[in-house]
């Protein structure tokens, strides 16, 4: 049994990997549930054993694979509290905030060899909930868009206005309308906690969208 | 089981319920027969329904809340179970029977010998996609013990060169197991058990797709080829296509059509050399064919691709060099302002030894606009034949090439 403090920052690198795949094909999952885009821009993918839809517009994956390459270090130091995809409607009103809690145990201790694969099962529960999700939601109004939000732990933040992690690719602090929902309901979707990770997603949905 | 919650939850009318369908039942496709199994929706049940000639069995699959769009999560939500319980297929099964365990490896090798008796008789007379008749005979005679039926099964194709007996084997080792649960009308126990005798099923699908392209280099008919390469991109593919595609399977053979020319051109070529390619499904040789001058871009292709093999056998001399298609995808804005994805395939040559990749530039257009349209993935499935076309049109120059690299 092996146990690895925060500082080992090579096995905090391995647990940021992760989540930031996960993350990816989720925000992918996610437009096409949600149908953000039509259907027609996705195709099926394998991930985890399992099909998911991911999307081919080359525009749509870069902004998704940048967001994610500058959440990454903010996970690696395990900085970063919350991700949120925020889908919003025509006048930039949030109508539904997919919420994904993470919170990574300070002690990290690899019990079991079959750590990796119990893992894996567990993000594809994530995946599966996501995809039906839509029995619990209701449908969206047309034309919305989406963003991401991240969620810091203290002054994170300032490094990243500092520092930028991709060129032409700023982080700006989100406006108030974004963050806050209006009569928000609360949906919660999934939970799994393992010796690497926690992590909760639910869905905060206003109650009337159109 | 599902059935009659269904029904009475939409008596209740609290909430509305979708289900999907496993649907299974003989289908007539130009001429020829085929037990086709597929799961449909409910709003296409009666559409598939009508297509098949007879219906053997309809049952209801899985019930939801919400409308599914793919057939993604109906693979996904028992993939954990499935897995448990692979060794022990009928643990969630209500068929049992007493009688029924595993042979012995006496019994098992006197069980070949028995069948490989009667199977060169009938499947002679038979063409092509001929396995109904024993199958559903076998089903509701002995149903715990078809999979076992259907291990008895493979060994035959082993000790035989004629692939065309081969392939109506696979065919009834595809059907043995499917019509196995369904001769029961418990939906959930059906449900288990077509999913776990799913998952021996496939190993010895891809083991058998192998021994199927090793002995494709000595069929002398031609006609059963492409048919037979139909059967080896099944099992090759991803599980989820096979498993629980909402598309039946024929249709995934229609899809596969249009690159039937591509095939006919793979197995003249195949004739010629005398020695099989290696079993990996994408390692497509190329073939000689008369110049396709549809694509602008086909004749400068071309021209890169001769001093480009030209240059391989200086450094390949060592290696084995062999060519490959392999589907790439490339993307720009063109002069309308439109953004372009050209996905084609891509004819590569690697070496077994490393993974060494020199492409060269044989891809074609095939653009998907960046605003929708109803008819993008028709139009993608037409350019991809296109694209089939004019790859063809390309190679016939290196032909020798390739030759001279042996």
């Amino acid at each position: 049994m092996t146990t690895l403090t925060r500082q080992d920052l090579n096995f905090g690198q391995v647990v940021a990997d992760i989540l930031c795949e996960f993350l990816e094909v989720a925000i992918h999952l996610i437009l096409y549930v949600r149908e953000v885009y039509p259907s027609g821009i996705f195709q099926k993918r394998k991930k985890y054993n399992v099909p998911v839809q991911m999307s081919c517009h080359p525009e749509l994956n870069q902004y998704i694979q940048d967001t994610l390459h500058c959440i990454k270090p903010l996970i690696e130091k395990n900085d970063a509290e919350k991700v949120v995809v925020v889908i919003m409607d025509k006048e930039h009103h949030p109508v539904e905030r997919f919420v994904f809690e993470i919170s990574q145990p300070p002690l990290l201790s690899i019990s079991s060899d079959t750590l990796l694969s119990h893992v894996e099962q567990l993000l594809r529960a994530f995946i599966l909930k996501i995809s039906v999700c839509d029995a619990v939601l209701n449908s969206n109004p047309p034309g919305c868009s989406f963003t991401v939000l991240v969620h810091t732990r203290d002054a994170a933040t300032r490094n990243m206005e500092k520092v930028q992690v991709i060129k032409d690719f700023p982080w700006i602090v989100a406006d108030e309308q974004e963050v806050h929902m209006q009569e928000p309901r609360l949906i919660p979707l999934k939970t799994m906690t393992s010796d690497i990770v926690k992590m909760q997603l639910y869905v905060e949905e206003r109650a009337q969208k159109t | 089981m599902l059935y009659h919650y269904l029904d009475h939850k939409r008596k209740e009318s609290s909430a509305q319920l979708h289900a999907t369908y496993l649907v299974s039942g003989k289908f007539v496709d130009n001429g020829q027969t085929s037990h086709k199994v597929s799961v449909v929706r409910e709003d296409q049940l009666e559409d598939f329904k009508a297509k098949m000639s007879l219906v053997v069995s309809v049952h209801v699959y899985s019930v939801q809340r919400a409308l599914l769009r793919d057939s993604g999560p109906l693979y996904a939500v028992d993939y954990d179970a499935v897995k448990d319980n692979l060794k022990n297929c009928s643990r969630y099964s209500a068929i049992h029977c007493a009688s029924a365990v595993p042979m012995s490896s006496v019994e098992l090798q006197q069980a070949r010998e028995v069948q490989q008796a009667p199977t060169p008789e009938p499947e002679n007379k038979k063409t092509g996609m001929n396995g109904d008749t024993s199958p559903v005979l076998k089903s509701s005679a002995k149903p715990p013990k078809g999979i076992m039926g259907m291990f008895a099964n493979k060994s035959a194709p082993k000790s035989q060169d004629n692939t065309k007996e081969m392939k109506p084997e696979k065919k009834e080792d595809i059907d043995a197991p499917k019509s196995k649960p369904v001769a029961k009308a418990n939906p959930v126990a059906n449900f288990f058990g077509t999913q776990t005798s799913k998952k021996p099923e496939k190993p010895v699908k891809k083991e058998e797709a192998p021994q199927s392209s090793s002995r494709a280099a000595q069929q002398q008919h031609e006609r059963s080829k492409p048919e037979e390469k139909q059967e080896t991109v099944a099992p090759v593919e991803p599980q989820k296509d096979t498993k629980k595609d909402s598309r039946s399977k024929t249709k995934r053979l229609e899809d596969s059509d249009g690159e039937e020319e591509k095939m006919e051109t793979k197995k003249r070529r195949r004739i010629k050399k005398p020695e099989p390619d290696s079993s990996d499904e994408d390692v497509i040789p190329d073939s000689p064919q008369p110049v396709v001058t549809r694509e602008p871009s086909s004749p400068s292709p071309k021209k890169e691709v001769e001093p480009d093999r030209h240059s391989h056998p200086s450094s390949s001399e060592m290696k084995i060099r062999k060519r490959r298609r392999v589907m790439k995808s490339h993307t720009f804005v063109d002069g309308d302002g439109c953004m372009v994805t050209e996905k084609g395939y891509v004819s590569e040559s690697y070496s077994e030894s490393e993974d060494d990749f020199k492409p060269s530039k044989q891809a074609s257009r095939d653009p998907i606009k960046a605003k929708p349209s109803s008819s993008k993935e028709d139009e993608k499935k037409t350019q991809k034949k296109a694209s089939a076309n004019s790859n063809k049109g390309a190679k016939q120059a290196s032909i020798m090439g390739f030759f001279q690299k042996k």
